[in-house]
């Protein structure tokens, strides 16, 4: 009886660990495949226009840098849509200063609602856009001067009603968590992406995502209530059959900085889970058309808690083939699971000497040691935060943790990694 | 680069080519050779294999004690009995049996022989035909064209050398046969990672199957490198070792589980059977005459001479050609590790050459058609020197004249060599002593019997008691497990099977030589080398 327990959580986990590990090698299965997840040089012609909205909250420090430098953009047709709070003055007062520099780009929206986050202000913005396209950045990405004219030229090139960029964090040196951090999003956007493009399904990202207005329109903007709204968004996109697709270009790239602490990377992950959660519940995925988007879709929106669950059971697991007596041939399968696992610790460090390479970032072997060591402990936070959004959503508490703290913070609930 | 993004899955078109046009089955068959032409030629070329191979399959070449070992083992295992029906001492890693296990269903469908290893050598033909057609694809992957590929499968399949090789359930087979695997999705023409870790995959079946098969990894590690490209690589070689690493290891965690990774007191262990490989004595210098090495070297070069020598030549002279170094490099490395002064030479270590040896023969075939091709003759091609004046020789006529050659020199050697497998019977001492023991001895399941590996199963299927009823003969001396059950030593014993593996036996054996000593022969089949005598232990006699 207990061998047979074992041998079907084994072989559980060993299929959930090898599926994971197969999406997230996407990107390199094939030369072909690697050179397709690239942006195509643009033609030099613009002909859509954009409306790039710019969510600021308490991010006075950081919001002008910003828009500056999306002012610098090589794109002819673009506004740059500043959104503040109405009990914010210190942001508002940059915004308003930027948008009197810059008359003819750069706008100011006042969210007034009472209670704030991220989709109420992307919708108080969304009935002034004028362009053809909707793009949200957060108050603090550094954003290439080429990338409006390579998203144009992917729209045109590919009909697509949906342009996810790549988002990227960049400090990997701050901490051990860090350095996993920045991995996730390499992995995420360099690779696993793509495949949701390919079959049809994606949660999309948070920012540097671009979507044609009246897509926008039609589905009366992101979702208020819900705390992944990029990723409900994209399930939601994905559901009407819209055309979405991926460019990764290391050089065009939005980079970022990973949450400051653990704690904030803890909430930051509990907020994403339960988003996740809602999405899930929500039950829009299931008018995808055909039955193997809606079980990536399932797997995918359960994944966080899938990968909290296995970490935890691995271990017990190979506890319990060690010191109970079971035959041979159950401890050997009860051990399979190790295999695609360290499988994804040699496929994560040749991720970041992949990373190092292509951001020009030196990596030390001291790094590849970090990486290793702080895989469980990584896992552990994971598995935590998972726990956590399902005692919360079991709680009813669905407000947005992030309120008072931080302004940094608000910027790096971009990417859907997870 | 127009490549952009492309995410949209390409909607299938209706293939016009694939459409049921025609009815009439030879359209469909010329069709399918127009469409699909290596499938037709690999269809052909196993059918052919398994033709040779398989006619007479049970009778030539004399059942081996290693294919009843082998077997017994994997008797073991059918029968929840563990990794060994003794117990398992690391000698080989056990995949190799865990396979025949998995086979041995086959012969049952087929025919019941009078000897359980001679009808079980019939799971052996789908792993032939699996090597030739890997044999041939391998082929195509190393770009020969598609007569050279097929060149490389004959000599892989036809040579009277494996024909008498591949036929015996050795695991040497299994291991070559996965080698090949791994070499093939090595390189793959799509580059695509799943076939790198595919091929690391089967390289690690093809070690635990038999460990030996290690020696070419450094030419597979140079056909992964060739079959990636730049932008993947990294990717790609991890994905290859780590597949190899993480099932090799499998291998050591078992060891572990079980308390036996170290030796110590009163338990088998990896690392022992390791050191005793080790410190094996040597089989002496391959080319010194009289050494057990050059023996079989011999008996090799008795089977096929021109695959040895050609062979050999082929694969030193593969490492200048770029397409054909990784084949050359592996059967060097295998040629210079048989050709050590003093390792241990086995008789089945050929198996493993013989794919790299066909493949290097094939690959030196078309480089030199390749190079004749371009050869300009000029005048002397005109011919009216020699009064033919009509007559004009070019490049091609020399090729085909020169095959013709190659073929009638090639072509009775190999005849009279596999006529020999498929119509001598070697095995006809085996059967019948079998035979006799069926029906003379009564009470088999109170008797004990020595016997050696190859007539063990049948024996166990007579009604003998397995492990001690029926004992393999050098247990009696060298399994405490069995000694411990013959407090009075030979008298104990009340048969011995004499056949020329226990009367070559050069472990001295003192429990069987009493026995033997100690009794009188019941019966005899034929004469020489190949005699068998049915000895019954005189348990009262004071020996003669």
């Amino acid at each position: 009886m207990i061998s047979a327990v074992i041998v079907l959580c084994s072989l559980m986990l060993f299929a959930v660990a090898v599926f994971t590990l197969w999406w997230m090698l996407h990107a390199w299965r094939t030369p072909e495949t690697l050179a397709a997840t690239k942006f195509a040089d643009p033609d030099g012609t613009g002909a859509l226009s954009f409306s790039l909205l710019v969510p600021a909250r308490h991010e006075q420090a950081v919001l002008e840098r910003t828009v500056l430098r999306l002012l610098e953009s090589t794109h002819p047709d673009f506004e740059v849509i500043v959104i503040v709070g109405h009990d914010d003055p210190d942001t508002a007062e940059v915004a308003h200063r930027l948008a009197a520099l810059h008359p003819e780009q750069v706008f100011v929206v006042t969210d007034t609602h009472e209670k704030k986050n991220k989709p109420k202000a992307l919708n108080s913005a969304l009935p002034t856009c004028r362009g053809d396209v909707v793009g949200v950045f957060d108050a603090e990405d550094q954003v290439h001067p080429d990338l409006l004219s390579h998203v144009d030229h992917a729209f045109r090139d590919t009909a697509a009603d949906v342009v996810q960029g790549g988002v990227q964090l960049i400090n990997f040196h701050s901490s051990w968590y860090s350095l996993r951090n920045c991995l996730e999003y390499f992995f995420w956007f360099r690779s696993r992406l793509h495949l949701h493009a390919a079959k049809g399904f994606i949660p999309l990202g948070g920012n540097t995502v671009f979507v044609r207005t009246d897509r926008l329109r039609a589905n009366d903007g992101w979702d208020q209530n819900c705390l992944a709204e990029d990723c409900d968004l994209g399930v939601r996109l994905s559901s009407q059959g819209a055309k979405v697709v991926v460019a990764y270009d290391s050089a065009m790239v939005t980079k970022e900085e990973t949450p400051d602490s653990v704690v904030s990377l803890f909430k930051q992950r509990t907020r994403w889970n339960q988003g996740f959660l809602q999405v899930y519940r929500k039950r829009d995925w299931r008018s995808l058309p055909s039955l193997r988007q809606r079980l990536l879709a399932r797997y995918t929106l359960a994944t966080p808690f899938v990968q909290a669950f296995s970490g935890l059971l691995i271990l017990v697991g190979v506890a319990v083939a060690l010191f109970s007596s079971v035959p041979d041939v159950v401890a050997l399968i009860s051990f399979s699971p190790l295999i695609p696992m360290v499988a994804m610790f040699a496929f994560e460090a040749v991720g970041l000497h992949d990373f190092g390479k292509q951001y020009q970032l030196t990596i030390k072997p001291s790094h590849y040691l970090k990486l290793i060591i702080g895989g469980p402990f990584y896992q552990l936070i994971l598995a935590g935060a998972a726990i956590r959004a399902v005692w919360r959503e079991l709680r009813g508490r669905k407000d947005w943790e992030l309120t008072r703290h931080v302004g940094a913070h608000l910027g790096v609930e971009a990417g859907t990694a997870s | 680069m127009a490549t952009v993004v492309a995410t949209v899955l390409d909607e299938e078109r209706p293939d016009p080519i694939s459409e049921p046009a025609a009815t009439d089955p030879r359209g469909r068959l010329s069709q399918l050779l127009a469409t699909r032409p290596d499938l037709v030629i690999t269809a052909l070329l196993v059918v052919a294999v398994v033709l040779v191979q398989g006619l007479n399959i049970d009778n030539f070449p004399t059942v081996s004690d290693d294919e009843g070992t082998y077997l017994a083992q994997a008797w073991a295992i059918q029968h929840g009995k563990g990794l060994a029906h003794y117990s398992y001492w690391y000698d080989h890693p056990p995949l190799g049996w865990v396979q025949i296990a998995a086979l041995s269903w086959i012969p049952a469908l087929i025919w019941h022989g009078p000897l359980v290893v001679m009808h079980a050598r019939v799971i052996m033909l789908p792993v032939s035909a699996a090597g030739t057609a890997l044999t041939y694809l391998v082929g195509r992957r190393i770009n020969l064209p598609r007569w050279a590929a097929a060149l490389a499968a004959v000599v892989f399949g036809l040579s009277p050398l494996s024909v008498t090789m591949q036929r015996e359930i050795y695991l040497d087979n299994f291991a070559a046969v996965w080698m090949l695997a791994a070499f093939a999705c090595a390189l793959s023409p799509r580059r695509h990672l799943w076939h790198h870790i595919a091929a690391g995959l089967c390289a690690a079946v093809s070690v635990l199957s038999k460990e030996t098969m290690l020696i070419t990894a450094p030419a597979l590690v140079m056909a992964v490198w060739r079959g990636t490209d730049k932008a993947t690589r990294k990717f790609s070689l991890v994905g290859f070792f780590i597949a190899f690493s993480t099932i090799g290891a499998q291998y050591l965690l078992y060891a572990v589980l079980k308390g036996e990774l170290f030796p110590g007191a009163g338990h088998n262990s990896l690392i022992g059977a390791l050191q005793y490989q080790l410190g094996r004595g040597g089989s002496g210098n391959i080319l010194k005459a009289g050494s057990v090495s050059n023996m079989t070297l011999h008996w090799w070069l008795v089977r096929d001479p021109l695959l040895i020598y050609a062979g050999t030549a082929a694969a030193l002279a593969a490492l200048a050609v770029r397409r054909l170094r990784e084949i050359g490099v592996a059967a060097v490395l295998l040629v210079a590790v048989a050709m050590r002064p003093n390792g241990y030479l086995p008789a089945m270590y050929v198996i493993q050459v013989i794919p790299f040896f066909a493949l290097a023969i094939a690959g030196m075939a078309d480089t030199g058609v390749r190079g004749l091709l371009r050869l300009r003759f000029g005048v002397l091609g005109r011919l009216d020197w020699l009064g033919l004046g009509r007559w004009r020789l070019g490049p091609r006529d020399l090729v085909a004249v020169l095959a013709i050659a190659l073929a009638g020199v090639v072509a009775p050697q190999w005849e009279a060599g596999d006529e020999t497998a498929d119509t001598a019977y070697s095995n006809n001492e085996y059967v019948a002593a079998a035979d006799w023991i069926r029906a003379n001895i009564p009470d088999p399941a109170h008797q004990r019997i020595v016997v050696d590996d190859a007539m063990w199963l049948d024996t166990v299927r007579d009604g003998f008691q397995p492990g001690l009823g029926a004992i393999w003969f050098y247990k009696v001396d060298l399994d405490p497990a069995v000694t411990r059950t013959l407090p009075h030593g030979w008298q104990d014993l009340d048969y011995v099977v004499l056949t020329s593996i226990i009367r070559q036996d050069p472990n001295g054996l003192p429990t069987v030589r009493a026995a033997i000593a100690h009794s009188t022969t019941v019966a005899t089949f034929g004469t020489g080398q190949q005699q068998i005598t049915i000895q019954k232990v005189d348990h009262t006699g004071s020996g003669q």
